[in-house]
């Protein structure tokens, strides 16, 4: 079954900055597609557009089948939860508990059901202990497990990940990419944006950007070895394929090392 | 020495009313002249704190920073009888969101904002401007451009060339790559790495990033919880047996290194700090 299902998309910040030119996608429910692409290629204008905070000029976005609209943004909006790049930007609240509330008071949660789920996803992803501290005393990777906590107590279908882990320290992205595996694992489709192939092994499927066009989508482990493809979009190979390359190039044939490389490439 | 931190303790009343030690008894001297520092560390570990004790934008709580001469303790400056403006134009601080801090019409009026700040005529600024936006990888018409309408990167590179306009020795970076893409990371370290060895400038870049730290780096500091764990080369760091405790992870040409080793059950030689190197002892391995 198809969640997300975008025709023709086409969008301009001016007249002379055009962000995304005729974007074709359709995307699977429970699937996890990353998108991947330059700075600037339009990556984040593509979440903005699928989660209504920007308006196409051309196209149409589908989300279980409704139609994006004026009138359908804000039933479309309680299916997808957004975390952004920048934890500091997203909060709203005094407190920790505050956070993980307001995206439930924005859908009219009762009272009641909104208490049981602030102690049961505050727990979930491990922030119980902070509940009444305030957010801006945590540390980054923190807070964008507070946002998490925030979006699943929201119980939404669809998850877009906005570079949530460029700005954290290694631990804080190793537990956030924890996070989307174990959600992804429980049904959830994912979108994630990110530069990293190392984040971007974990998904199905790759969706690459360019001068907001799409210029390759696929299988994972195909794009993933897709040098030329990577490199006109700014992107690098892992090292293991790097070397992989190197050892094809000097026509060193060892298919065990060859095998090994690509198994650490998966992160295997 | 350029700048000397000599038993230095900073603590702020944190939101539950105790003290908060930023830092914590921190000695460490930064010469002048060519240095490429990368300062490590969690989220959290007092590197930003550090680095504003650099430029005396915060003071100690005890101890003393001695900046180019200038000895800045708890409360100097408290009757304002010392001018911190020229350790400013020496220690040029960039901070982590450089782009947010461009505020004019146009590319050139942002350059010359700091130089004009301290006393250069606008012609001279005007031509370093010139100079500058050279240097950090744009073209001259970039300056009558609107710096708004530039991509991410492009509005760090101007953001940095407001600083290097004001001519410091030492330049600071607090994370300048975070949310560049792989190549637009890539160009600013090595345009970091020409402005430390053409201009002959120290250069201290705060990062999360590893990679960054083996491949650029001469000098690594490491803090944790409020103190300066590790000072030395990258090399003997990315061997501490400390370095998860400090919550860091390694170099994934280390990490692939020792996976590799392992699954082929063999012990290269060397170290490699490459993929190229890399290539090699697993060539002359099989």
């Amino acid at each position: 079954m198809n969640t997300i299902e975008i025709k023709d998309l086409s969008f301009s910040y001016s007249e002379d900055i055009t962000a995304l030119k005729n974007i074709n996608l359709v995307i699977k429910k429970g699937e996890w597609i990353s998108i991947l692409g330059h700075n600037g290629s339009g990556k984040s204008t593509l979440a903005k557009l699928i989660i209504g905070l920007l308006k196409a000029d051309k196209g149409d976005i589908y989300v279980d089948e409704v139609l994006l609209t004026e009138d359908t943004v804000h039933e479309i909006r309680r299916k997808i939860g957004i975390v952004f790049q920048n934890p500091d930007n997203q909060f709203v609240g005094v407190t920790v508990e505050d956070d993980i509330a307001f995206g439930m008071e924005n859908l009219n949660f009762e009272r009641e059901d909104m208490i049981n789920k602030i102690v049961e996803y505050a727990k979930k992803v491990d922030m119980f202990e902070y509940i009444s501290k305030e957010p801006h005393a945590l540390s980054g990777g923190q807070k964008q497990r507070v946002a998490i906590a925030g979006i699943l107590a929201m119980n939404t279908d669809i998850i877009i990940f906005d570079e949530a882990t460029s700005m954290l320290d290694p631990k804080g992205r190793e537990s956030i990419i924890g996070y989307i595996k174990e959600l992804n694992k429980e049904g959830k489709t994912i979108i994630s944006i990110t530069h990293e192939m190392k984040e971007a092994v974990n998904s199905d499927r790759i969706i690459i950007l360019k001068d907001g066009e799409v210029l390759a989508i696929g299988e994972t482990n195909t794009i993933l070895n897709d040098k030329e493809v990577l490199n006109s979009s700014n992107l690098e190979l892992l090292l293991p394929l790097k070397l992989m390359y190197k050892l094809d190039e000097a026509n060193i044939k060892n298919e065990k090392v060859k095998d090994i490389l690509w198994q650490l490439s998966l992160n295997k | 020495m350029a700048i000397k931190f000599e038993q230095v303790s900073f603590s702020y009343p944190s939101f539950d009313g105790k003290n908060f030690s930023a830092l914590k008894n921190i000695n460490l001297e930064i010469s002048e002249k060519g240095e490429f520092i990368t300062l490590i560390g969690e989220t959290g570990s007092g590197k930003s704190t550090l680095v504003q004790h650099m430029n005396a934008l915060i003071r100690p709580t005890t101890g003393s920073v001695t900046i180019y001469g200038i000895k800045i303790e708890k409360n100097t400056n408290k009757n304002k009888r010392i001018k911190l403006n020229p350790l400013r134009q020496k220690v040029g601080l960039v901070f982590q969101f450089p782009e947010y801090q461009l505020f004019e019409e146009t590319v050139q009026k942002d350059i010359i904002f700091g130089p004009k700040n301290f006393g250069i005529k606008e012609e001279i600024a005007i031509e370093r401007a010139k100079e500058i936006i050279k240097l950090v990888g744009l073209s001259e018409d970039y300056l009558s451009r609107s710096p708004f309408n530039l991509s991410g990167g492009e509005k760090k590179r101007v953001s940095i060339a407001g600083i290097l306009a004001m001519e410091p020795d030492i330049l600071v970076l607090d994370e300048p790559t975070s949310g560049l893409d792989p190549k637009g990371r890539d160009a600013l370290l090595e345009l970091f790495t020409s402005i430390h060895k053409e201009l002959d400038k120290t250069i201290i870049v705060i990062t999360h990033d590893m990679n960054t730290v083996y491949k650029y780096a001469s000098r690594a500091l490491v803090m944790y919880d409020g103190e300066l764990v590790f000072d030395g080369v990258p090399n003997s760091l990315f061997s501490d047996k400390h370095i998860t405790e400090w919550n860091l992870d390694l170099p994934d040409i280390i990490q692939i290194t020792k996976q590799l080793e392992e699954k082929l059950d063999i012990k290269f030689d060397s170290k490699p700090h490459n993929v190229d190197e890399l290539f090699n002892l697993v060539k002359g391995a099989l």
